[in-house]
């Protein structure tokens, strides 16, 4: 069968009312549920997964693609209207989409969040459909050595991402590392820190450390000084976003889609580092630099590109290797097996027109994805409206049913309330809450991938020198904290000189 | 009046409505949780089953999904529940056999809980990736005993752990710990990715799990421990190899309820189960994942894991594996 | 409080923590199995690493405090019923702990309704109706929304139960 005829079968298999139907619902539950805290689009996929085996293979599998993808997007609402990230995947969005709604701007950053979802999961689409052979090889050549010197370049994000002091952003970051050490140790499987309860075994729960982090603080902070939040109305302002700031943003889009397909493409990564990153590189190549983190839209743009950008490449491991990237894709895998489908290279062999017919739903995801998504804002934009007194304790009940739904725990809603109480003291101490996240979300990986390779190799620390991918990695970790010491040490010297010269 | 006499007598009056409520079990929708993560082998069973399972019983089957600790934190959830027949739990090799053989931290015994079945049987495969030049059991023990040989799992007290070094040992091993490497990841999906991308030299587990990567040539099976030989795994059996001890090597999925269970629930659960494996979708489902279906009475089940778990122990304690800390 | 107050303040908690992470919390309660060939792979390893790097940082950030210079303005916002906002604080926490009680026992909904109206007034809402109705309204409709639609079981309690 020659491309031009599986195109053509794949092209018959989509052109039909079924498939742009369950195209359309799947985007649409998707962002509803991506939307709703605690909801996420694993949750929102896991409960579409037992509709789609009465459907024809390619139905069901666009209607979970289409969850899948309004799933990434949806969380960005909620991050940018209540501080609460509607998936994990959306917490960097919070860092400038929740300033804008502050002034005003919601409308504008939501409208912004949206056209960097939409390039981005066009882009990472078509970087599925033209590369995905050689991007699932290159997958293929991350093990434990290469996973950790990523891991550490990673981490140098939290630089970018400290504000106004770097050691505060470290501080931070050790406090994440630090609890996220809670659970059984990955290669002996001892206690730590468990206290023998068998809630603290599985470690802490990162949805309900994510929005206590984000969302509590801010209801704790009203509390305090209710007068300080009073009558204070934000308005939606002017309610959409104009093309020039799309194309002043589109540089930042482009590379965050990229950054999304590369990490999107090796398993095990997922999305919110990969939205970490971009944020952090358009913060740090941006000539707004000084305006980031107090509201700046080119940040909404490059946090959301960076997520979307995995959705279309985990799908690159998933159909080229059969292996799943995170926990969506893994019950993606499980709906093409109940129908009797394998993915992996034979797929492109056998089942050619299926993977063509998939390659072209997923194009018209993305338009999908633009129309529900503008309607989607349209509805939800007056929740900005809502009198803080009435909103701030609708949030904190969304809350807690939210994070109790992710894994059926009460014991989440606990950690949700204590994780606020720390967000709160970060809070006053000014310390930057992002750097805690990202450490929570890497510092696990940097371990395990760090002893995994000790394993390998004996103890030998040569193998975390293997390969040219841990070469690249160690010389671009290199040259980011020499960049960042630099910095660090020019900003200082410029602070004091300022300092002395408003003294004098 | 103290908080434990408030509890206790809370506890009486619940007792009371829930002694009332038994003579119509079901009157609510009924809790099922699955302590692994969505996509999963435990989980795509429960869910298959779950429909048929609310069409037997008349009322709706609530999934819950509550991960963590390799099963145990959604045990202990169940543990801790009231045996009135509202909270159950999907009980899995991992977190009923071998993680109580290797743990002497958990929170749980076997005791703790009244099976009232086992339905699925799952086989254990033993892959290699054809670019390892292993082609058989004899290469990789052979392998094995030069050095170098590692292999993956989901997890420490993990069946892919127990099953690697169970078949080592049967296979003529003496210590598995000291001659092989064990390289433990976060789940099954990454257990299966560390031996495509060589990290590790082969991974034992569960036939489901590796039927796709079989299928595409991605890895080769060496053995099954099935009694008869597995379509699509061009593999020998345990037995052909000489080893049939090795076909107590199975994963399975039960259903569990507290230890205070009373009878008549377990015996409803019984009816239940005889109608539910019967559904055409569920069977369906479960053959595509190669699964036997073999409805257990519970007492059937509980000698199965209790056997189960002897022979698991026995290994933990002969190579010193349990885990005290 | 000044900004230097609060690096200075931060500082010396980071390195009494890392301290206490060392001296007790990591020798009690991270436990490592005996056999294990080489320190790099223990389970104590990770936790010691970033005990040292916490004091590392708390000892950078009691440095640079010395080192700034003393600004004009406080950098936390002063306000001015204080003992009052303290009392409100010590409240919400009592709510939580309250909420966490509850839920099991008396059920999600009708502890989410108590919750609702606590901080409702905690945050001295100026639309007071709005949220009474809001607080009976919400939670009913997040039970009908996470049980019926996303198939969650949320916690009934013992007394009276939601269809």
């Amino acid at each position: 069968m020659s491309f031009l005829d599986s195109l053509m079968l794949g092209l018959s298999m989509v052109a039909n009312i079924e498939s742009f139907l369950a195209l359309g619902i799947g985007v649409a539950v998707g962002v509803i549920a991506g939307a709703i805290p605690g909801m996420s689009a694993t949750m929102a996929v896991a409960l579409t997964l037992p509709f789609t085996f009465a459907l024809q293979p390619i139905t069901g599998i666009l209607l979970l693609l289409g969850v899948y993808k309004g799933g990434i997007f949806g969380g960005s609402i909620p991050a940018i209207l209540i501080k609460t990230p509607g998936t994990p995947a959306s917490s960097a969005t919070v860092l400038d989409g929740y300033p804008l709604a502050e002034k005003g701007q919601a409308g504008k950053a939501l409208g912004m969040a949206l056209w960097a979802s939409c390039t981005a999961d066009l882009i990472s689409n078509l970087a599925l459909i033209l590369f995905a052979g050689f991007l699932a090889s290159f997958a293929l050549n991350f093990g434990p050595p290469e996973f950790f010197t990523l891991m550490l370049f990673s981490l140098t994000i939290i630089a970018g991402v400290s504000g106004e002091s770097l050691l505060r952003g470290a501080l931070s970051a050790m406090l994440g590392l630090l609890l996220a050490t809670v659970g059984l140790d990955l290669i002996y499987g001892t206690n730590r820190f468990t206290f023998g309860d068998a809630n603290l075994m599985g470690g802490l729960n990162f949805i309900a450390v994510l929005i206590g982090l984000f969302a509590i603080p801010e209801i704790i902070a009203m509390v305090w000084n209710p007068k300080a939040f009073d009558g204070q109305k934000r308005a939606m302002g002017k309610s959409w976003v104009e093309f020039s700031e799309y194309r002043r943003c589109f540089k930042s889009i482009v590379r965050g889609s990229f950054i999304g397909v590369i990490l999107g493409a090796i398993p095990g990564i997922g999305a919110a580092p990969s939205a970490f990153l971009s944020y952090s590189e358009a913060r740090r190549t941006s000539p707004n630099k000084a305006n980031f983190g107090k509201g700046e839209l080119e940040g909404v743009a490059a946090a959301e590109a960076g997520n979307n950008g995995v959705a279309g490449a985990t799908l690159i491991p998933l159909l080229a290797l059969g292996i799943p990237g995170d926990v969506i894709t893994a019950i993606i895998i499980g709906a093409f097996m109940i129908h009797g489908l394998q993915p992996g290279p034979m797929m492109f062999v056998i089942n050619a027109d299926i993977i063509y017919a998939l390659f072209i739903g997923l194009i018209v995801s993305s338009v999908f994805l633009f129309f529900v998504g503008s309607v989607a804002i349209h509805g939800f934009k007056y929740v900005a409206d809502i009198p803080r007194g009435v909103l701030f304790p609708s949030v904190l009940v969304l809350c807690i049913f939210g994070v109790f739904a992710v894994n059926n725990s009460i014991f989440d809603v606990g950690v949700m309330f204590a994780m606020g109480w720390v967000g709160y003291f970060m809070l006053r101490y000014r310390i930057p809450a992002a750097p805690f996240l990202i450490a929570f979300i890497l510092g696990p990986l940097l371990e395990d991938n760090f002893r995994q390779a000790m394993l390998m190799s004996g103890s030998s620390p040569a193998i975390l020198f293997r390969g040219p991918i841990t070469w690249f990695f160690w010389t671009l970790t290199a040259i980011t904290v020499f960049a960042i010491i630099r910095a660090g040490i020019r900003a200082t010297r410029q602070h004091r000189a300022l300092r002395t010269a408003n003294q004098a | 009046m103290s908080f434990k006499k408030i509890a206790a007598a809370c506890a009486l009056t619940l007792g009371m409505t829930a002694t009332g409520a038994l003579a119509e079990y079901p009157e609510r929708p009924i809790n099922m949780i699955i302590p692994y993560g969505a996509g999963g082998a435990t989980d795509i069973s429960a869910r298959a089953i779950a429909e048929a399972l609310t069409a037997a019983a008349g009322t709706p089957m609530v999934m819950s999904n509550v991960t963590g600790a390799g099963g145990a934190t959604g045990s202990v959830a169940v543990q801790n529940a009231k045996g009135d027949g509202y909270t159950m739990l999907f009980a899995r090799v991992g977190s009923h056999t071998v993680n109580p053989a290797m743990k002497a931290t958990l929170p749980y015994t076997l005791d703790d809980f009244r099976f009232v079945t086992v339905y699925e049987i799952n086989p254990v495969v033993c892959a290699v990736t054809p670019a390892s030049g292993i082609n058989s059991m004899d290469d990789l023990i052979a392998k094995a005993k030069d050095g170098g040989v590692s292999y993956s799992s989901s997890g420490v007290g993990s069946l892919l752990q127990l099953a690697a070094v169970m078949v080592l040992r049967e296979f003529g091993i003496e210590d598995p710990l000291k001659a092989t490497v064990h390289i433990p990841q976060k789940g099954g999906g990454e257990a299966a990715t560390a031996v495509l991308n060589g990290t590790v030299t082969f991974i034992c587990t569960n036939s489901s799990a590796l039927a796709g990567f079989v299928s595409n040539g991605q890895l080769k099976p060496l053995l099954v421990t099935t009694p008869d030989r597995l379509e699509g795994f061009d593999a020998p059996t345990a037995a052909e190899l000489g080893k049939p001890a090795l076909e107590q090597l199975v994963g399975w999925t039960g259903i569990a309820g507290p230890a205070s269970l009373p009878d008549d629930i377990a015996a409803k659960w019984g009816e239940w189960m005889a109608t539910a494996v019967k559904d055409e979708k569920f069977l369906a489902v479960m053959d595509k994942a190669g699964s036997v279906i073999n409805l257990m009475s519970p007492d059937e089940a509980k000698a199965f894991i209790e056997g189960q778990y002897q022979t698991f122990r026995k290994l933990v304690d002969d190579l010193g594996m349990r885990i005290e800390g | 409080m000044h900004d230097r107050t609060i690096q200075l303040q931060l500082g010396i908690g980071a390195i009494i923590a890392a301290a206490f992470l060392l001296l007790v919390a990591i020798p009690t309660w991270v436990s490592s199995p005996s056999n294990v060939p080489n320190i790099i792979l223990s389970p104590l390893f990770w936790p010691w690493v970033l005990a040292g790097l916490t004091a590392i940082t708390g000892l950078a950030m009691v440095l640079t405090s010395i080192r700034e210079p003393r600004p004009a303005e406080p950098a936390i916002s002063e306000i001015d019923d204080k003992p009052r906002a303290w009392g409100r604080l010590a409240s919400i926490a009592a709510v939580m702990v309250v909420a966490m009680v509850l839920m099991p026992r008396i059920g999600m909904v009708w502890t989410a309704m108590l919750v609702f109206v606590a901080t409702a007034y905690l945050v001295r809402t100026s639309h007071p109706k709005t949220a009474l109705v809001s607080a009976v309204v919400i939670p009913l409709v997040l039970y009908a929304f996470f049980a019926h639609v996303a198939g969650v079981a949320i916690p009934q309690g013992d007394f009276v139960r939601l269809p």
